[in-house]
């Protein structure tokens, strides 16, 4: 495992702070969606005491969950490219600096939209699911402006996934 | 600790007096199928995804990470929308439920 310039020791420095990075942003922003949507459908216990009898109470739930199952998949993106670059590494193999910053690369694009769609999600979640409970036709708008804001996560991950093939 | 002693009262006043009603409701949990469709659906969030990507990358894909990473990311995207899909169809049957009830009632 001769060193040169192109491939220096400290290259898979780069690439595992890619793995964190995509892990751990992407998890802060699903964290992020969750819990603030999680105080939303919380709020429906007592906006809605009315209700809380009932058996449609169930539906109103099933459907408010709906942000928190978006930022669950804003962390499995963050997973899916934390497993890509992993399994690129290998302590045997000499490392080029150029791969090594395109993990990093990878990781931070995947990581901070995470972060960016898990915010989304939140705040839209949070009052998407208590104006459904006031008024019922919100579900189509928040369900639309949930998924346009998972998709930038997703477009971390599409741009994740081109950098990672180019190596 | 269920008959908690009012002012003006002795012990024996509130022991044998029934225990005052509690309108809060504790006898209809979630019912069971909900529960259930929320667990499969847990469930498919954590595994499938995931799995799908370790057991395509090797046998589809031939190795190619990049492909499987990307049948992973659809995999959880299908199951949002059979999510999403379930919630639209359960809100269906309970409105038809609902106006059932409420042409019964107007009989």
């Amino acid at each position: 495992m001769a060193d040169s310039e192109y491939a220096p020791k400290f290259a898979p420095f780069f690439s595992f702070a890619g793995i964190a990075a995509a892990m751990v942003f992407g998890s802060a922003g699903a964290a992020y969606g969750t819990a603030k949507s999680g105080i939303g459908i919380s709020g429906v216990g007592t906006f809605r005491s009315d209700l809380i009898m009932k058996a449609s109470i169930f539906i109103e739930l099933i459907r408010s969950l709906i942000p928190v199952v978006m930022s669950g998949i804003i962390a499995v993106y963050g997973l899916v490219v934390a497993v890509l670059i992993s399994q690129a590494l290998s302590p045997s193999s000499n490392l080029s600096l150029y791969t090594s910053f395109m993990h990093l690369a990878a990781g931070l694009s995947v990581g901070l939209t995470g972060i960016a769609a898990g915010y989304t999600i939140g705040i839209v979640g949070d009052a998407g699911v208590r104006a459904y409970m006031q008024q019922s036709r919100v579900y189509v708008g928040m369900i639309l402006i949930l998924i346009f804001g998972e998709v930038l996560g997703l477009y971390g991950l599409i741009v994740g996934l081109i950098l990672n093939s180019k190596s | 600790m269920s008959a908690r002693k009012p002012h003006g009262q002795s012990y024996a006043d509130v022991a044998a007096k029934p225990p005052p009603k509690s309108d809060s409701n504790v006898t209809p949990a979630v019912p069971s199928d909900v529960i259930f469709k929320l667990l499969a659906f847990t469930a498919a969030m954590v595994v499938g995804p995931i799995g799908m990507y370790f057991l395509t990358v090797n046998t589809i894909f031939g190795g190619n990470p990049t492909y499987a990473g990307i049948v992973a990311a659809v995999t959880a995207n299908v199951v949002l929308f059979a999510y999403i899909y379930v919630a639209w169809k359960e809100d269906q049957g309970d409105r038809e439920e609902a106006s059932e009830s409420n042409s019964k009632k107007a009989q």
